[in-house]
């Protein structure tokens, strides 16, 4: 696997060791590699990856929740890579690894049968190139909740409220219920005045309708309806303080508030085509002649959960973020997150969920597609920018990977230690010497040694020129799946020169 | 490797008796009449009867016919779609699993204990109505560990579920009897006795039926089809007649003082896998702080040949599943190793690998910053 020259320096590497009082110590590996601004996915929520700590659970890249281990940070200063997909955008350093899939130099693969022919594997983030494509897993774990309870105590002065079975089957009807509710939906917790209403447009009797009928299927409440014509709304009130309590427990109140329990989103995917339909006939748009469906929400949660519940039905939305506007009314919309599907596949299969009747017009080339465990999506933008700042990773129990908004992320296994010492001389900074510890493979010890040796007696500056290409070069070439010890060599020196500069 | 002895058995049957066993003619049947006796030496060594051998072209595929071609035949006839297996199986028999996943049936993946072992309280758990079969290793590869296979498969047997066992690594190192055992279907293979390369077999019980995976002319009973490997055929049945349960003890002794000296000469290693419920040629070290593939690297350079599980050394840079089932943290997996012996082992082989892994992770120690830390604590 390796050749003469990189044996010949693994035997006797040179420069390991440590340097008593180093001016800069530098260490990587676990790399750490996501700003903090970074979004990941945990529990019922999505979270900034600064935010986290070791008492969550993060979605993996197995599609299952696992239990973050340890939160690292660092201070880093070089490039970003910003990479954007469908999915949204991460951005990360360009050492970090991405389940994905390169797209071969000359190759047009919009037919379907050739898509299996490409295999995916961890690469860098730096080494991804626009049209090759990320994997996103689908979150796989199941829990289906049959029943749910809730104790219903009166107030003392309650003599009048009806009280709600205890038990309530998480049944078709009540998981549209809750799909209305979220996008319709509106709550009112004053006491004595404590009710759920939900507002739809005044042509649809339907689904006013349906909430009449499961508020009396489920609850044995009656409700109210009236019509407010100058507004074209139809309104449906349940006037029950338990029911609007449960309610609240489940999704808490306020439209840039409202999430969907974690619960809900593990219930299988059978189940949750009754809360998308009510999701999406309260406040979805399905438009059969120009064939495009949207779902638009001010909560950033909320849109979240929807991708999931789409992807876990196969169906993979495009998600655009609408900055805050004023309308020509004046009135001013807040910045919004609009879930947008265009591609022929996923709008019949919503179409399905949503008992349309869609015929679709033309064929389409398929640039994204599902298997049973990953969404397979091309990056659509790769950026760098440079940065100085922390950025953090998380370890995760039972897992090498977790997912961030539109990407699956891996943590490697190789540790490096670098210490430097810094001599001023003529107004320069000279690495007077350079000293690495290594725990890791072949590769990893003998890049480790051979930055080592090209660094010392450089200036700072031009030590940090070494690029993983001239340590490759340096070494006569390593095998692909090895690049990566020679950027942590690169990096680990660059963190150790950080350090001499902070002091 | 392959004695010279069993070289030249097979040697004529390249040169002299190439008949086609199918055939009708004399050198045909004369090549048949060979076949059958190797077959029947390989039967006795498990206790088996001649016909219910079929020869494949590896461990993998004997694997691959065993699971998938009972899986398909009984779900098709009785409605079973349901697999059992365990975490800590060979590729054949876990991507075979998977490969029935993908295609409808469900897998359950049985856990070990932190010595490799399954218990059979788990596995009456497991045990469904529409469990078809169960597969479970008889001794795994990488870490040694070795089943109690009479107790899982009386299991299987109470409940009318078949019984598969991976025996690729135990055949003729732990003595074996189907028939006492209870084990319906069996795979094992040539390589791992001093045998060649490129020759497999199954056992099948009568009377059990398989889906056919490689379909085309009748051979085998019409279980596999494929022109007889006559001097592989020869080849493995002349391994298994030479491999002799003194080899075993033999190597069990050079073992235990290879598994010895490394523990007492070098600080913080461990042994993975159970010591007392081990193949009689497996030793898997895991050292803390270094990891696994420079150490390998490094007594190849001595003419050592080991092996690793460690991440660094794989594609998906995932570290060996077996080693995360028993329960080792990925540091601690990427930092281990396994060597087997084989009947030509020498003492003095096992002086010189002691000392040279000692030696070579104290160098590596030396320049490892999770050595250190560690070192630190202590």
């Amino acid at each position: 696997m390796y050749n003469k020259k990189v044996m010949c320096v693994f035997k006797n590497p040179k420069h390991m060791g440590v340097i008593k009082n180093a001016d800069g110590v530098g260490q990587v590996g676990n790399p750490m590699c996501l700003t903090p601004e970074t979004i990941v996915h945990i529990n019922d929520d999505s979270v900034k990856i600064s935010d986290i700590d070791a008492s969550k659970k993060v979605l993996s890249h197995d599609g299952r929740f696992n239990q973050v281990k340890r939160k690292m940070s660092r201070k880093y200063s070089g490039d970003i890579v910003i990479i954007k997909n469908k999915l949204g955008t991460t951005d990360l350093t360009p050492e970090h690894m991405i389940f994905a899939i390169r797209k071969p130099e000359r190759w047009i693969y919009s037919y379907t049968k050739y898509k299996k022919l490409l295999a995916p594997a961890w690469y860098h983030a730096g080494d991804l190139r626009k049209g090759d494509l990320a994997l996103y897993p689908i979150l796989k774990e199941i829990n289906d909740k049959k029943f749910i309870e809730m104790s219903q105590e009166k107030k003392k002065w309650d003599y009048r409220s009806i009280k709600i079975p205890n038990k309530i089957k998480v049944d078709a009807d009540f998981l549209r219920l809750c799909g209305y509710y979220i996008s319709e939906g509106h709550l009112r917790d004053k006491v004595t005045k404590t009710y759920l209403s939900f507002a739809f447009h005044i042509r649809e009797n339907d689904l006013a309708d349906d909430v009449e009928r499961i508020s009396n299927k489920i609850f044995g409440i009656k409700v109210k309806k009236r019509i407010i014509p100058e507004r074209k709304t139809r309104v449906v009130e349940i006037n029950n303080v338990f029911v609007a309590r449960l309610i609240k427990s489940l999704f808490g109140k306020g439209a840039e508030n409202k999430k969907i329990p974690k619960w809900m989103m593990l219930l299988p995917p059978e189940k949750q085509k009754h809360l998308l339909y009510g999701l999406w006939k309260g406040d979805g748009y399905f438009n059969a002649e120009r064939p495009r469906a949207e779902y638009v929400t001010i909560s950033y949660q909320l849109a979240q959960q929807i991708k999931i519940l789409l992807l876990r039905q196969k169906i993979a939305p495009s998600i655009y973020t609408e900055k805050e506007k004023m309308d020509k009314k004046g009135v001013i919309h807040k910045k919004a997150y609009r879930l947008h599907i265009g591609e022929r596949d996923f709008l019949e299969r919503l179409a399905k969920i949503l008992k349309i009747n869609f015929v679709p017009k033309r064929a389409e080339s398929i640039k994204s597609w599902f298997d049973k465990n990953y969404f397979y999506t091309p990056v659509t933008k790769i950026g760098k920018i440079r940065y100085s700042g922390d950025v953090h990773n998380l370890e995760i129990e039972n897992s090498k990977s977790y997912i961030t908004e539109s990407l699956a992320v891996h943590n490697c296994g190789d540790v490096m230690k670098v210490y430097i010492k810094v001599e001023k001389k003529a107004g320069k900074e000279i690495l007077k010497d350079v000293k690495v510890e290594t725990f890791g493979c072949v590769a990893a010890i003998t890049t480790s040694s051979v930055l080592a040796d090209m660094a010392i007696g450089k200036t700072i500056d031009d030590a940090l020129k070494i690029s993983k290409k001239d340590v490759t070069e340096a070494l006569g070439g390593l095998p692909l799946e090895k690049w990566h010890c020679s950027v942590l060599a690169v990096d680990a020196l660059r963190s150790a020169v950080n350090d001499y500069r902070k002091k | 490797m392959v004695p010279e002895e069993i070289v030249s058995k097979m040697k004529p049957y390249f040169t002299t008796i190439y008949g086609n066993p199918s055939s009708l003619h004399q050198p045909g049947q004369e090549a048949k009449r060979a076949m059958g006796e190797a077959r029947s030496v390989l039967a006795k060594k498990i206790n088996a009867s001649s016909q219910e051998i079929v020869f494949v072209g590896s461990g993998s595929e004997s694997d691959n016919l065993a699971i998938k071609g009972a899986a398909y035949y009984l779900r098709e006839t009785e409605g079973k779609n349901h697999i059992i297996t365990t975490k800590i199986e060979h590729h054949a028999v876990e991507n075979s699993c998977k490969a029935l996943e993908k295609d409808g049936f469900t897998v359950t993946w049985l856990n070990v204990d932190k010595d490799g072992l399954v218990s059979p309280s788990d596995l009456k758990k497991a045990i469904t109505s529409k469990t078809a079969l169960v597969s479970i290793i008889y001794a795994n590869n990488e870490i040694g560990t070795v089943q109690d296979i009479p107790a899982l498969a009386k299991i299987c047997k109470e409940k009318n579920v078949l019984f598969h066992s991976d025996a690729v690594q135990a055949f003729c190192k732990v003595p074996m009897d189907v028939k006492k055992q209870n084990i319906d279907l069996l795979s094992f293979s040539a390589h791992k006795i001093h045998g060649p390369k490129g020759i497999g077999a199954l056992y099948v019980r009568d009377g059990i039926q398989l889906r056919k995976q490689i379909d085309g002319g009748s051979h085998e009973r019409n279980r596999r089809a494929g022109t007889e490997n006559v001097p592989y055929i020869i080849g493995f049945a002349a391994a298994a007649t030479m491999f002799k349960e003194s080899d075993c003890k033999k190597m069990e002794k050079l073992r235990d003082k290879l598994i010895d000296g490394v523990l007492d000469s070098i600080p913080n290693s461990h042994l993975n896998g159970s010591r007392t419920e081990r193949l009689s040629n497996n030793a898997n070290f895991r050292f803390d702080g270094i990891e696994g593939e420079s150490l390998g690297m490094l007594l190849d350079a001595d003419g050592i040949s080991t092996s690793t599980g460690s991440a660094c050394s794989s594609k998906s840079l995932e570290p060996s599943h077996v080693l995360l089932a028993i329960g080792l943290s990925k540091e601690q997996a990427n930092g281990s190793i396994r060597l087997t012996l084989s009947r030509y082992t020498t003492e003095e082989e096992i002086n010189y690998t002691i000392e040279r892994i000692k030696k070579h992770v104290e160098k590596l120690r030396k320049i490892s910053p999770i050595w250190n830390k560690i070192g630190k604590k202590l």
